[in-house]
């Protein structure tokens, strides 16, 4: 059975860390393209990679985002020879300062749809982050990725992010993880990316063909 | 001319494809840190030519081990290699004394380039 392998063979040390600065490269050009957008500046930070079983994939989420009681999060699947899903996870109440940094005011009237307002703003700034992240990982993997349209939640409770169905519990799951701040909204959020272990033959083969380049 | 290069990067890979794209003819004597605090550290340990600084670090990041550098030596030719390519974190490179700043991924031939135009800013400089 696939699942008594443990998570040590599964990758190696070298490949996490080449996996970390893949992602740390695709997350800062994500971050660039946002900025160019929307006039803003992200604050970034050093990304985390994560094996675990699928089956501790929700409850890991849980615990990463717990401060949050409730959260806004743009989710996109992506397929290609890199296949999975992509979490873009705001706490709570962040939506009208996102929706200001589109259209440079705070002013908002009582009637307005805000609401809808929102979800089109999370939906836009998901699929630039998450687009350009993912895409950066597959150019510089070697591999082209089509994704679903972005799915977006408001007000969701931060126990229910991830399904506990998003992949066979019995598998495993590689987890990248990126903290960020938008600098002048003081708006904090989390880019986690999920691949299945479908994904991880090819992966690791992948990620030492990048290196090799450089030998 | 340069003799000693200091490579500042969490990223263990990211140091060995520096050091891969250093070139090999001229014998430059490389070194290495971790985050922005042993970066600067090693900095005053060694004084050197040319150091390449990534910018998002634990313990101290780029901007900051960059302003600690060149507050230990307003001569310090540093040179960032980061994933931030945003234009304002390039901006803030300049502003706070950066040589240049190079965009991760390196390739062997804009390191070469980089290396060459800091040759040639220490020939003028004398």
């Amino acid at each position: 059975m696939v699942n008594k392998i443990s998570t040590e063979e599964m990758i190696t040390a070298e490949e996490t860390d080449i996996l970390q600065e893949i992602m740390n490269i695709a997350f800062g050009r994500a971050a660039s393209d946002l900025a160019e957008y929307i006039d803003i500046f992200v604050i970034l930070s050093v990304p985390y990679i994560k094996l675990l079983q699928a089956s501790d994939l929700p409850p890991y989420i849980n615990t990463e985002i717990m401060d949050y009681d409730k959260v806004s999060v743009v989710e996109q699947n992506f397929w290609g020879k890199f296949k999975g899903s992509a979490f873009l996870i705001f706490p709570a109440g962040t939506g009208k300062r996102i929706i200001s940094l589109f259209d440079g005011g705070d002013d908002f009237v009582e009637s307005d749809p805000i609401y809808e307002l929102e979800k089109e703003t999370f939906r836009e700034v998901g699929n630039i982050l998450i687009g350009a992240c993912i895409g950066k990982i597959a150019e510089l993997l070697g591999d082209v990725i089509t994704y679903s349209p972005p799915r977006v939640v408001i007000e969701k409770s931060h126990r229910s992010v991830v399904s506990d169905s998003l992949f066979d519990p019995e598998n495993l799951a590689i987890v990248l993880r990126t903290v960020f701040e938008f600098n002048e909204k003081n708006i904090s959020g989390y880019l986690f990316i999920v691949t299945s272990q479908e994904s991880f033959g090819w992966l690791k083969t992948a990620l030492h063909k990048f290196v090799e380049q450089y030998e | 001319m340069i003799k000693r290069i200091l490579i500042v990067d969490d990223s263990p890979i990211s140091i060995k494809i520096m050091k891969s794209c250093i070139p090999k003819d001229k014998d430059y004597e490389l070194f290495d840190a971790a985050d922005g605090q042993l970066g600067v550290d090693k900095y005053k340990e060694i004084k050197p030519d040319l150091t390449f600084m990534d910018l998002t670090m634990p313990v101290m990041d780029g901007f900051h081990a960059l302003v600690e550098i060149m507050k230990l030596d307003q001569r310090a030719i540093v040179i960032i290699v980061t994933a931030d390519v945003q234009i304002k974190a390039i901006a803030r490179a300049h502003d706070l004394g950066a040589f240049s700043v190079l965009r991760k991924p390196p390739s062997k031939e804009l390191i070469a380039a980089a290396i060459k135009e800091v040759d040639e800013t220490l020939a003028q400089l004398g």
